[in-house]
């Protein structure tokens, strides 16, 4: 494929008829919630859009997010934005391996310089120098700092490269940390989940190829468009919540009825995510429409907020034996306090006796 | 780390212990010391029903102050039963129970709880508009008292607020740490302050009509 | 059983159909007051339905509400998309599903004809190229009709 050709020259190559792109791009608009008078300035902007170059940089991560990404069955709308763009180098999908693969890097980086697109997925690990995870002998950190040097904005993709996810759970032991954490001088943009919604990390990139700028990111880095909403505000489980009526087990007459998740674990009311509106697998279902409550995936930490199935109501430690000792300490000073103020009563009835 | 991080992590660790080791330490203190003994012989025998009386009967109002106190008395009661339904029977807070002491029994529809904390806060209003304006409350209010209802009336507040986030239109994560450090101060205070009559009421009371039972004075 | 299971607690389902009534109306006034501008001044609206805060329930009872009207056309493009005229003149629902036959977009047109029936001019002059090819080669090889879209 010819690099200058445009989104629109390509989709027509490949088949897509002018009103398939207007169904694409009113699509689009509605999935990144810009109201219905954009699709022009939309359509506009994809028809020009240049194929950019993206440089994928997989550090500690399971490759779920590439999965997600790349599961998606043709054509929709996913893979016809991820099939534009020019993806000079990611290690799992590429067919050159070793020096070749490296080259295409640094081929990537240098011919389009100040213009290339990083997405990482994955933490990085700082301890020990970050000798946990190296590729072609280079640390992860020494990549990343390397890679972004030239680069015009960088994707966070999935919660381990936006906030350090499942590397940098407690104990962290390799000291995983966010690319935010290390990169302070180029845009970022997060796009956490774990994985993240495909359609999610293709409207991030259409909107950076139709306006050629970055999304409006709220405090925590993502995409307002899309993290802008909790689940727990978009949940059709919400009015059971509304009314009091909780799911106690799995298998209750509750939890057949459909009612709320709350009281076992579920992170919705402070989960930020499209997953109530957009659901999984092209839109078949999401999580707390299969039954269990929200995990909390596209927030900072959400490995270390206590248990998965204990309710936001509850501490993030074991309350049963700090309370016991607390206890005993209380019954300790009681008897204690009671035994001197006895003995200081009975100093003064000597007294008043003498 | 996050504010509901810290909420629910560090703080509500801390204030649960200050909280225990405060409670316990005053029961056991109190009870472990009794007072001076009686040097007289006992006029009465009948310690334990002259204890349970003194709880019963001290629970009206004295007959001849009847009409005077029916307005504190009444709204008292009200105010206690109301926070008693929506601090127990709340299914959120019956599920921190489960998790704190590992029981759990059934809790009331939502609407109930919302109107609960309503008539709580009003009542709560009244009082303390009552307790800063009328003269012998004035006399008798201390620094304690207004610490006490401060850290009893934000609670409800901010636990609307969490309920209602989406129409005041903010976070409810922000909303329910505010809310559960909230309760950490109030925990930490509850053994230092006047709130502790909630474990020593019925205890005091019961000590009373022993006492009375002793002396041979009918309470 | 604890006594409070004695407490006669009732809990009502929402009235969902009054609910979806009261959440209806006002988009129900927006089409009033675009078909009104269309008729003056030829201004036409686009609302998108899923960016409205609407329960699956609350479109259904809208668009049961528009019903159908005499004109319905079917896309194929990137998925099934109808384009259906609904029972007032001049208002047009357009649902868009891609392959997997999911709506990924539906929304209420008041136009005198959606912008997406009418045939483009990129794609009319690679249409015009394609047949002046055919005729060029005598129509001998491949078949007259094929659509070149997906
Ligand atoms: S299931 Fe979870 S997200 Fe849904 S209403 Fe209940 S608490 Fe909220
Ligand atoms: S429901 Fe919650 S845990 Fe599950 S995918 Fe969505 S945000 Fe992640």
């Amino acid at each position: 494929m010819p690099s200058n050709m445009t989104l629109g020259e390509r989709l027509r190559k490949q088949g897509v008829s002018r009103r398939g792109f207007l169904k694409f791009c009113a699509a689009t608009a509605s999935m990144m919630a810009l109201p219905p008078t954009a699709v022009s300035a939309l359509a506009a902007g994809l028809e020009k859009a240049r194929r950019p170059s993206v440089i994928w940089l997989s550090f500690q991560e399971c490759t779920g997010c590439a999965e997600a990404i790349t599961r998606s069955e043709a054509p929709t709308l996913e893979n016809l934005i991820f099939d534009y763009i020019s993806l000079d180098y990611q290690h799992t999908i590429m067919a050159a391996s070793g020096d070749a693969a490296e080259a295409a890097r640094e081929k990537a980086m240098h011919e389009n310089e100040g213009k290339y697109i990083v997405i990482v997925d994955g933490a990085i690990p700082l301890k020990d120098d970050g000798i946990y995870s190296t590729i072609a002998g280079m640390t992860n950190l020494q990549i990343l700092k390397d890679t972004v040097k030239h680069a015009a904005a960088v994707i966070s993709l999935g919660t381990c490269a936006a906030y350090g996810g499942i590397p940098k759970a407690s104990p962290n032991p390799t000291g995983a940390a966010a690319v935010s954490e290390i990169i302070k001088d180029k845009p970022i943009i997060n796009v956490p989940g774990c994985p993240p919604i495909p359609v999610v990390i293709t409207g991030v990139i259409a909107q950076y190829l139709a306006f050629g700028k970055l999304p409006e990111l709220d405090a925590l880095g993502r995409p307002k468009a899309f993290y802008g909403q909790n689940i727990h505000d978009r949940c059709y489980r919400r009015p059971f919540y509304e009314r009091g009526l909780f799911a106690e087990t799995f298998d209750d007459e509750g939890a057949k009825a459909g009612w709320c998740l709350w009281k076992l674990g579920c992170k919705g009311p402070i989960t930020y995510n499209a997953c109530a509106v957009t659901k999984w697998n092209y839109g078949t279902s999401f999580p707390i429409q299969a039954g269990h409550g929200c995990i909390g995936c596209s927030e900072p930490d959400f490995w270390d907020k206590g248990g998965f199935y204990e309710p936001l109501s509850a501490g993030t430690f074991s309350a049963g034996g700090r309370l016991a000792a607390a206890a005993a300490v209380g019954v300790a000073v009681g008897v204690g306090s009671a035994v001197l103020a006895r003995n200081s009563q009975k100093a003064l009835h000597h007294k008043e006796g003498a | 780390m996050s504010l509901l991080d810290f909420a629910r992590g560090p703080a509500l660790e801390w204030s649960l212990i200050i909280f225990v080791i405060g409670v316990v330490w005053r029961l056991a203190g109190t009870f472990l010391f009794k007072g001076q003994k009686y040097l007289s012989k006992p006029k009465g025998t009948k310690f334990v029903s002259a204890g349970l009386m003194a709880i019963a009967n001290k629970s009206f109002p004295p007959h001849e102050l009847e009409k005077r106190i029916t307005f504190q008395h009444y709204t008292g009661y009200l105010f206690h039963i109301m926070l008693f339904i929506v601090v127990f029977l709340f299914e959120p807070h019956i599920a921190f129970f489960d998790w704190a002491l590992g029981i759990s029994w059934p809790g009331l529809p939502t609407n109930v709880i919302t109107f609960s904390s309503a008539v709580t806060v009003i009542i709560l209003i009244a009082l303390g508009i009552r307790r800063a304006t009328d003269p012998v409350m004035k006399k008798l209010t201390t620094i304690d008292d207004w610490i006490s209802w401060f850290l009893t009336i934000t609670p409800f507040i901010t636990g609307m607020m969490a309920f209602a986030h989406q129409n005041i239109g903010v976070r409810y994560e922000d909303l329910l740490a505010l809310h559960i450090l909230n309760v950490c101060l109030l925990l930490i205070w509850i053994p230092f302050g006047k709130l502790m009559h909630m474990f020593l009421l019925f205890p005091g009371r019961y000590q009373m009509g022993e006492k009375f039972e002793y002396r041979g004075v009918k309470a | 059983m604890s006594s409070l299971d004695a407490i006669g607690v009732r809990v009502e389902g929402p009235d969902l159909k009054a609910l979806a009534r009261r959440n209806a109306e006002p988009i129900l006034h927006e089409i009033r007051h675009a078909l009104a501008r269309l008729l003056e001044s030829g201004e036409e609206t686009v609302i998108d339905l899923r960016g409205l805060p609407l329960s699956d329930f609350d479109q259904d009872f809208l668009v049961g509400e528009l019903g159908v009207g005499e004109l319905e056309c079917r896309l194929d493009a990137l998925g099934k998309s109808v384009i259906q005229e609904t029972a007032y003149h001049g208002v047009w629902l357009v649902t868009h599903f891609n392959a997997g036959e999911q709506i990924i977009g539906r929304f209420v047109e008041v136009t005198f004809v959606p912008a997406i029936l009418k045939s483009d001019p990129i794609d009319i002059r690679s249409d015009l190229d394609r047949l002046t090819e055919r005729l060029a080669a005598g129509l001998e090889e491949g078949s007259a009709g094929e659509v070149d879209s997906q």
